[in-house]
């Protein structure tokens, strides 16, 4: 038997899980691929939203403080100095530290401070003076533009630069205005779900988280916006990388005043970290799912499995003989079908072998009988007395219906006997036997053939109730008259074969059906008649039984009665031995059977008066 | 009925039975009463064979009635060759009406089957053949039995 592999259980069992597991993977994977898209999307949308926002705010404040400082601006174009109207406003505008005006000279190629406006007197000697070289990069950066914001505090103060042509002198003034965005910067400082700035042109943070300690944004993070200076741009969002190499998601927003642009950043990790927790999540499902489909799958497929195992168990036995073997599923699916179908096959192959061995016994008895049958059955060939007697028997299966036989009564009497019971096979064997047990009886009783008949009737009717019958011809050569006597019980006739000086023909066949009485075992009381006829010696008597005309060939073609007597009168026409006789005649209807099956019983035999009587001497 | 074709008709007086195929074990004749009829008509044309247990049944199914006159009408040569051979096959009250004799003509194997009549080609103990059988080619037949055993129920 061939070697078992991985069981089917097992198989069923990584079937069940893997389907599931690969299914929920790939659609885990694309669902967080979409979600995570989403999210980003979100995100951006989210900062965009923010920088935008703060941005036009600022814009709004800047602007707000610009149109505060100018009615301050026009007083001084006016006055040429900061007059009383001018400190009024400046006093009363809580958010603005410092107004100053520069003119540019000529002379020392530098702007100079013209006039001052200050909440706190010392304000300009402590907070501006040490910078004054930076104020003074400012105002010279002014060349060229009319307007900036600068940051040189680093604190919640902007430093907002105006720049004028007066119209009437042509002179160049540059209004500097420090203001104080205290509400502003702590947007900035305290924004909790993104990181803010309030960035220059050049990259300089105004305002920023707390906890920002760098002061340019191209050393918080990188991104394609702050290298391309797509200024052209007023919005955007892009991915990029903080100092340590995390990915971001940056928005930005141009305020539209100067280069200021406020930028938004998520770190990437902190924004996806709703995908983070579904995906642990999901494992969790996952392994639980699994777990229970493993556990499902085991138990299903120990319900199939177990009755398969039965099966295979069976199937085992089967292959080492045992067929008495039969499975108990109970299930009523494909695999309870199977089961009761190899509990059919089961037990037809061992119907079936009970078959074949009662079918043997039988086989083994019938052949045992056909040997005694063939017991009864005299020697083919023999001398008897004058006559020489040659016959062929072959019955149709195991054992045969017909019968015949000679022998010697009363010393020189000599009787020829053949018959043909009801069908063939075992139950007429039996009644050639009881035919043949008759005959050993009244062979010693030397009497008539009618007599014999009737003995021999009363034998047959006894032991088959009429139920099986048997016709019968016998006749009783008598060497000293030179006659055949013979009766008939309704078989066929013997044909005698007369001598008229010329070959045999058909028309010197004389059938011997004088007289004919109905067959043996018919009734039990009945009588026979008798008749004879001279076998003059070299004539021959051919007895036969119905078969003979019956024999087909592979075809199913009978041979019938006219090939049948062609035959007989060319086997016979020169008169032969009935041993040479036989033989030509065997071989006739063997040619056209061709080896087919008999379809009934074959029996013929030839006797030929060889005209010696009993004292040797010949007649005629 | 099985391999064997039977058709039964009574009128006035007369069952006709008319039968074909073949008689053998499996044939059942208690189905065919015979009792109550005084004169039956057998018309045999179609038999085509009959075994030896066929021959039982046969004579069991005649002898269920023995008063009525039977007539075997258009006997082929498988009835003649038991009627010759097995006593009883015709019963006492039964007559044969007509019967088919074969010829042959052995050159050109033409075969044909004659219908002999009572009164006409046969009478009680005598045949009367006709004088000459010709095939379709106009050969002269012969016939193909051995007339001394076929004709045997005749002469009986």
């Amino acid at each position: 038997m061939k070697k078992l592999g991985l069981s089917l259980r097992y198989k069923i069992l990584i079937l069940l899980t893997l389907i599931p597991l690969i299914t929920l993977s790939v659609y885990m994977v694309v669902a967080l691929r979409i979600f995570e898209q989403d999210k980003i999307a979100y995100v951006f949308d989210s900062t965009s939203n923010m920088s935008s926002s703060m941005g036009n705010q600022m814009k709004t404040q800047l602007n707000s403080i610009l149109s505060s400082c100018k009615p301050i601006f026009q007083d001084y174009l006016y006055e040429k100095a900061f007059t009383k109207v001018s400190e009024n406003i400046f006093k009363n505008e809580f958010f603005l530290d410092l107004v100053t005006v520069y003119k540019w000279s000529g002379l020392e190629r530098k702007y100079q401070k013209m006039a001052l406006l200050e909440k706190d007197p010392q304000m300009f000697e402590t907070s501006y003076q040490p910078i004054s070289e930076q104020i003074n990069q400012y105002l010279l950066e002014m060349y060229g533009q009319s307007r900036a914001v600068k940051m040189p505090f680093h604190d919640d103060r902007l430093m907002l630069l105006e720049k004028f042509v007066d119209p009437v002198s042509n002179e160049t003034l540059i209004f500097v205005v420090v203001s104080k965005l205290s509400e502003t910067a702590e947007v900035f400082r305290s924004a909790l779900s993104q990181r803010l700035y309030l960035v220059a042109g050049d990259g300089s943070i105004f305002f920023g988280p707390e906890d920002e300690k760098e002061k340019n944004i191209n050393n918080v993070f990188t991104a394609p916006f702050l290298k391309d200076g797509t200024t052209n741009v007023s919005q955007g969002a892009q991915t990029g990388k903080d100092s340590f190499g995390k990915e971001i998601l940056a928005s930005f927003s141009r305020v539209g005043f100067g280069e200021l642009m406020v930028i938004s950043t998520v770190d990437r990790a902190k924004a996806l970290t709703a995908i983070q927790i579904l995906l642990r999540k999901s494992l969790i499902f996952f392994v639980i799912l699994i777990a229970i489909t493993a556990i499902v799958s085991l138990i299903a497929s120990g319900s199939i499995t177990r009755a398969l195992t039965s099966l295979f168990d069976a199937t085992q036995k089967v292959s080492q003989g045992d067929f008495n073997i039969r499975v108990k599923v109970d299930s009523s699916d494909e695999v309870g079908a199977l089961a009761d179908n190899f509990n059919i096959m089961a037990a037809e192959v061992s119907r079936l072998l009970l078959q074949t061995a009662e079918k043997a016994r039988m086989e083994n008895e019938l052949q045992t009988a056909r040997t005694v049958q063939e017991t009864l059955f005299p020697e083919n060939n023999a001398k008897v007395g004058p006559l020489s007697i040659s016959g062929f028997y072959e019955p149709a299966s195991e054992c045969g219906g017909d019968w015949w036989h000679y022998c010697e009564v009363g010393g020189n009497k000599i009787f020829l006997w053949i018959g043909d019971a009801t069908g063939h096979g075992a139950p007429a064997a039996l009644i050639t036997s009881a035919a043949k047990s008759a005959s050993t009886i009244i062979e010693q009783l030397n009497i008539s053939p009618a007599k014999a008949m009737e003995l021999l009737n009363r034998a047959i009717y006894d032991v088959s109730k009429g139920r099986i019958m048997m016709t019968f011809f016998l006749a009783c050569y008598d060497p000293t008259t030179g006659e055949l006597t013979y009766s008939n019980a309704s078989h066929e006739a013997p044909y005698l074969m007369k001598k008229s000086g010329h070959d045999l023909t058909k028309n010197d066949l004389m059938p011997l059906n004088e007289v004919n009485n109905p067959r043996l075992g018919q009734a039990r009381d009945t009588l026979y008649a008798q008749t004879s006829v001279r076998l003059e010696p070299g004539e021959m008597v051919f007895f036969f039984t119905d078969g003979i005309s019956d024999i087909q060939n592979p075809g199913s073609e009978a041979w019938g009665e006219r090939k049948f007597i062609k035959a007989l009168v060319q086997a016979n026409q020169d008169f032969p031995g009935p041993t040479e006789s036989v033989r030509r005649f065997s071989q006739a209807f063997q040619e056209h059977r061709q080896g087919a099956l008999l379809i009934d019983d074959v029996t013929f035999f030839i006797v030929k008066n060889e005209g010696i009587d009993i004292e040797g001497k010949t007649h005629g | 009925m099985g391999k064997l074709d039977v058709k039964m008709d009574k009128s006035s007086g007369t069952l006709n039975i008319h039968m074909a195929g073949t008689i053998d074990e499996d044939v059942d004749f208690t189905q065919l009463n015979l009792i109550d009829a005084q004169e039956i008509d057998l018309e045999l044309s179609g038999v085509k064979s009959i075994n030896s247990c066929g021959i039982r049944e046969w004579i069991k199914w005649m002898a269920t009635n023995k008063n009525a006159k039977i007539k075997f009408n258009q006997c082929p040569k498988v009835i003649v060759d038991q009627i010759n051979m097995v006593d009883g096959f015709l019963p006492k009250n039964g007559k044969v009406s007509s019967f088919f004799v074969p010829y042959y003509n052995d050159n050109s194997g033409s075969e044909k089957d004659i219908l002999f009549r009572y009164g006409t080609e046969f009478t009680e103990g005598d045949v009367k053949p006709p004088t000459e059988i010709k095939d379709d080619q106009g050969n002269e037949m012969e016939m193909d039995i051995i007339e001394s055993k076929y004709f045997k129920f005749i002469k009986r």
